[in-house]
């Protein structure tokens, strides 16, 4: 074979069959049984157990449980600082349940409510309730500011 | 004349199994002695250092005999030990991120005592050996297990919870790369 001939696939398995061999021969058979009997009696054969015996299964779903608590969390954390959850939570004010009407808002609050929904998603860009005027609502805006003053 | 000794019967893996089974370790002494080599041999070329094998070996039987009870005898046992291998060495080398070439030295086999033919075999080896480490996992086991065990597609489709057709396209991409590899 030269040194960088094409192996044609019964090459590749001859050379396939040498790999390892090496290693293989340098391997003391009958130290390893020993050790590997040795080993299975001094270790239990008991199911694999971990953290003081505790089934994985019982950790997966532990951990499972954990994970979903923890997102949970987290949008909790982001819903209450996002624009839109901020100004929910603020119209809403206290003793305001999550199913407090929109007319029951003040100007303000509503003022609030329809700045948070102008903010495009995920940019939280700082814009106070005072930058904002009339001329910046659309026409739905107007009109259901309209209608909840009417109310 | 004395009558002929009765010859006697080699115990089948599946009974050495059932000896253990029934805390017979001889019996596992016995599977040791049968399979190391051939384990050895597997994981060398699947990227485990020479270094490396004889433990690598151990902590794979050790994993095979606890998990004895889910052998299900789909495969033959040396082929589910090679699998049970193929999973130690990944841990062994998320452990360790050393590098997985198999260190060949000068004295790689050769029937012949031609210096140049050594050499030239010996090259093959590294390259063949840096071209599985290329591999996805499931191209270069389903290799081995052909090239190397000189298994049928249907026993590594078993080992593998693959199927045999599945097991010869992976065998086929893996030629296929390796070639283009050692080229």
């Amino acid at each position: 074979m030269n040194d960088d001939a094409t192996l044609h696939d019964a090459k590749l398995q001859e050379v396939a069959r040498r790999l390892g061999a090496r290693a293989a021969e340098r391997l003391d058979v009958e130290r390893t049984a020993q050790a590997v009997v040795e080993r299975l009696r001094t270790e239990p054969r008991a199911e694999v157990r971990v953290l003081g015996g505790i089934r994985p299964a019982w950790l997966r779903i532990a951990a499972t449980l954990v994970i979903a608590v923890g997102a949970g969390v987290v949008v909790r954390s982001l819903w209450r600082h996002h624009p839109i959850g901020t100004a929910l939570i603020a119209a809403g004010g206290a003793g305001a349940g999550a199913g407090a009407d929109l007319n029951d808002l003040s100007l303000d609050q509503l003022r609030q409510v329809l700045e948070a929904v102008d903010q495009p998603g995920g940019e939280h860009e700082a814009v106070s309730a005072q930058d904002l005027s009339l001329d910046d609502l659309s026409t739905l805006e107007l009109r259901a500011l309209l209608e909840s003053l009417e109310g | 004349m004395t009558p002929a000794e009765p010859v006697a019967a080699v115990p089948t893996d599946a009974a050495l199994i059932a000896a253990w089974h029934g805390g017979d370790e001889p019996a596992a002494a016995e599977l040791v002695r049968r399979h190391a080599r051939a384990l050895a041999r597997f994981l060398a070329g699947a990227g485990a250092l020479v270094a490396d094998v004889d433990d690598l070996v151990q902590e794979t039987f050790i994993r095979a005999f606890r998990a004895l009870r889910r052998f299900r005898g789909q495969c033959q046992f040396r082929t589910w030990l090679m699998t049970i291998g193929g999973n130690v060495l990944k841990d062994a080398h998320r452990r360790s991120r050393r590098a997985r070439m198999v260190p060949l030295g000068d004295d790689v086999r050769a029937t012949d005592g031609d210096p140049h033919e050594r050499a030239v075999a010996s090259e093959a080896e590294r390259r063949l050996a840096a071209g599985l480490e290329q591999l996805p996992r499931m191209q270069r086991e389903v290799f081995l297990l052909r090239a190397q065990q000189g298994l049928e597609y249907d026993e590594i489709a078993a080992a593998l919870g693959t199927t045999p057709g599945a097991a010869r396209v992976h065998y086929h991409h893996a030629v296929r790369r390796l070639k283009e590899h050692i080229q």
